[in-house]
This record gives C-alpha cells, structure tokens and sequence, in this order.
C-alpha cells in the first residue's frame, strides 16, 4: 500500500494518472497522525487513485458515514470512480471481526484495495494484547485472501488510518506498538504552519525497510483541493519524537 | 511480525530442499532449530511428528491451519501472517517480545516445510465460523 501512496503523493495536484511503470499496491500501511491531520482526505484519495486504474472496487471500511467527501477535485466527482468505492460500516469491534472473519463468503468483484479509518474507534473498546493482534492480522489475512482471488501479479492493497492523542503519554503506546508489528509501513501525519484559507500538513512514509522514507508537504486549500510537493527529509526528528518504538 | 527473521527463512528453505531431495531433513538443520528456538523446537517437532496440524480450506481459496495442542485444545494460525490464538503467543511474543513465535507456529512452518499437513475441506461458512469463535475464545 506504500507505492499506492506514494503514487497518490508524488501526482499530487492533477489528480491525474501516474506516469511511473508500476501499479503495485506495496506492503500495508499504518496511516498514523493527530485529529485532522487528514488521514481521511489520503485514505480517500488512495481509494480514487486505485478507482481509476480500472482495476477492482475499493472496499472502504469505517465507522460511520463520511459527512461529506473530504476532497473536490475533479476526480472526487467523477461518478465512474466513485461508484467502484464501497463503504460498509460495522458498527462495533465484535462487527468488524465477523466483516473480516467471513469476508471470504463475498460474492462479485474482488476488492483491489482494502481501506480501515478510524482504527481508533474500534480500539476504544480496549480490548486486550491478543484481539488486537488478531484484528491486525485478520485486515492481512483478508487482503491477502483478496490477493489470492485476484491471481497473479495483482494485489489488493490495505491502508489502515489510525489517530493517535496529541499528548505522547496518552496510553495508546502498546498498542501502537502491537500494530507496528503487523503494518511495518507506516505514514506519520503531521499538521503545520497554515496560510490563511489553508490546511498544511507534513506527511513522511517510511516504507518499511524497502525503500527510503519519503516526506512531502500536502497543503488542503479551503475549496477542497489538494496539492503536495516533496520536501526535505529535515524534520525527521521532531516528527519521530511522537510515539515510534 | 508478518515475516520471519531471514535467518528462519533461509533455514526453513534449507530444510524444503533437503526433504526434497532425499525425503529428510539433515541433524545439523535440527541443531540449528533447536539453536535458535530452543525447548519450543522440541515441541514443535513433536507435534509434527503426532500429524497434530491440518490445513483447513474453504472453496473460496482462503485457509488456515488448526493445531491440535498438547493439552488436547485446539489453536489456530492464520497462513498469511504470524498469529496464533494460543495463550504463549499472546504473552510471550505479543506482550513480552521474548520469543519470535510459539511452538504451535513453529510446528505450522515444519509441517509446511516436511509436507505432513493433515488436509481438511470445509464450507465457506464453516470457514467464517471457525475464523468467529477464535475470537470469543482469546
């Protein structure tokens, strides 16, 4: 899901079609930032960038309906792209297990990419060392068997945003941790100085040890629109600061 | 955590091709195994040995396995990633992060690697099912 990413980062502004060779979705990713730092607006332009690859649906998981599209660029309103995302939102924890548990027994198209916002909501709950891990590892298991549907050379992507409390002893230490294990791709989300009619963001992906980390800076202007530019890999430390092992 | 060490994987790969090619594995590679794992090796082995795990799938092409334990209950592994719904998984590798992996994965990578899965076919329901209940059992 990294490249998948990095793709919907490196196009940026058009909202056009990426120019590089592959299509290959990479390993799953941890989106991981602050309340609005965007997770919603990246997940959502990842399942439009995979929309109009002309491969499968997007299957988008969440806990409730998004109330509005958190992007208007012209691919948000393309009617075509936005029918291939299909939102499902299992209301409690003991819903998404029985969701990824018989995601087997779906009929019709299999899902290119596989998308969880709001990890969170369903960690809240607290549940313990152990349902954790299989809840992590259940999103896997369930993009891989999706995989294995799509034959070879396709893989269906998985993307997971979780938010994290600003503050860094919060207590959501171990679990992080925990999830770490499972998504060694993550994506750190950080807001940062904003312009007037502006919402500014540092985004850095660290893609697990199979490439090198990648920062960017995604700017949300107050119409909708999204633009990003690459940027120094300066800030690497304070950015890390909040919460890695 | 969803991939082995390489050192595992290489050795696990050494084992595959010395089963294929003269149907054993060589005591060096069991030396190794029980270098890196320990008293877990022994177990693990032991339960291969007993044919204690059985390949589950589904006509939807997902499967996992299901390990017999020594106690007579019953784990499950997921194949795609590491997970065992055993209690020394939870604690000694989730939480203590003192062990890579409990002897019921173990003895899943062995079998695979020996060829001695027990097969068994379900219904893609009684796949859900099954995949259910471990939950409500953690």
């Amino acid at each position: 899901m990294a490249e998948t990413l990095r793709r919907v980062l490196s196009t940026g502004s058009t909202a056009g079609t990426w120019e590089g060779n592959t299509v290959e979705a990479g390993p799953p990713l941890l989106l991981i930032g602050a309340p609005g730092s965007g997770k919603t607006a990246l997940l959502f332009s990842a399942a439009l960038e995979v929309a109009g690859e002309g491969r499968g649906p997007v299957l988008f998981l969440t806990r409730r309906p998004l109330q509005s599209l958190p992007l208007r660029k012209r691919a948000a309103l393309d009617p075509l792209r936005l029918q291939k995302i299909r939102f499902q939102y299992p209301p409690s924890t003991g819903e998404l297990l029985r969701l990824l548990c018989s995601a087997h027994e779906s009929q019709g198209p299999v899902p290119s990419l596989l998308l969880l916002d709001g990890l969170e909501e369903y960690l809240a709950e607290d549940p313990g060392s152990q349902e954790v891990a299989y809840l992590a590892a259940l999103l896997l298991d369930t993009a891989f068997h999706f995989s294995h549907r799509l034959g070879s050379n396709r893989d269906c992507g998985l993307m997971v945003a979780l938010e994290t409390q600003e503050e860094a002893d919060s207590g959501d230490g171990p679990q992080l941790a925990l999830l770490q294990r499972y998504f060694p791709a993550q994506c750190w989300l950080q807001p940062d100085a904003s312009g007037p009619g502006e919402h500014r963001l540092r985004v850095c992906l660290e893609p697990g040890g199979l490439g090198p980390r990648a920062e960017w800076s995604v700017i949300f202007q107050a119409d909708g629109e999204m633009t990003t530019q690459p940027t120094n890999p300066s800030f690497n430390k304070t950015l890390n600061a909040g919460g890695q092992p | 955590m969803a991939t082995l060490p390489a050192v595992v994987e290489e050795l696990l790969n050494e084992m595959a091709a010395a089963v294929r090619e003269s149907a054993r594995i060589p005591d060096e590679h069991l030396l190794s195994l029980k270098f890196i794992f320990g008293s877990s090796a022994i177990q693990a082995l032991d339960l291969v040995d007993r044919k204690s795990i059985t390949l589950i799938s589904s006509p939807s092409g997902r499967c996992i396995y299901q390990v017999l334990g020594s106690s007579g209950k019953t784990y499950i592994c997921l194949a795609s990633c590491h997970y065992c719904s055993c209690p020394a998984f939870a604690f000694s590798v989730l939480r203590k992060s003192d062990s890579l992996l409990c002897k019921h994965l173990l003895a899943v990578y062995l079998s695979r690697v020996m060829r001695t899965c027990q097969q068994l076919s379900v219904s893609d329901k009684q796949l859900t099912e099954i995949l259910t209940e471990k939950k409500q059992e953690a």
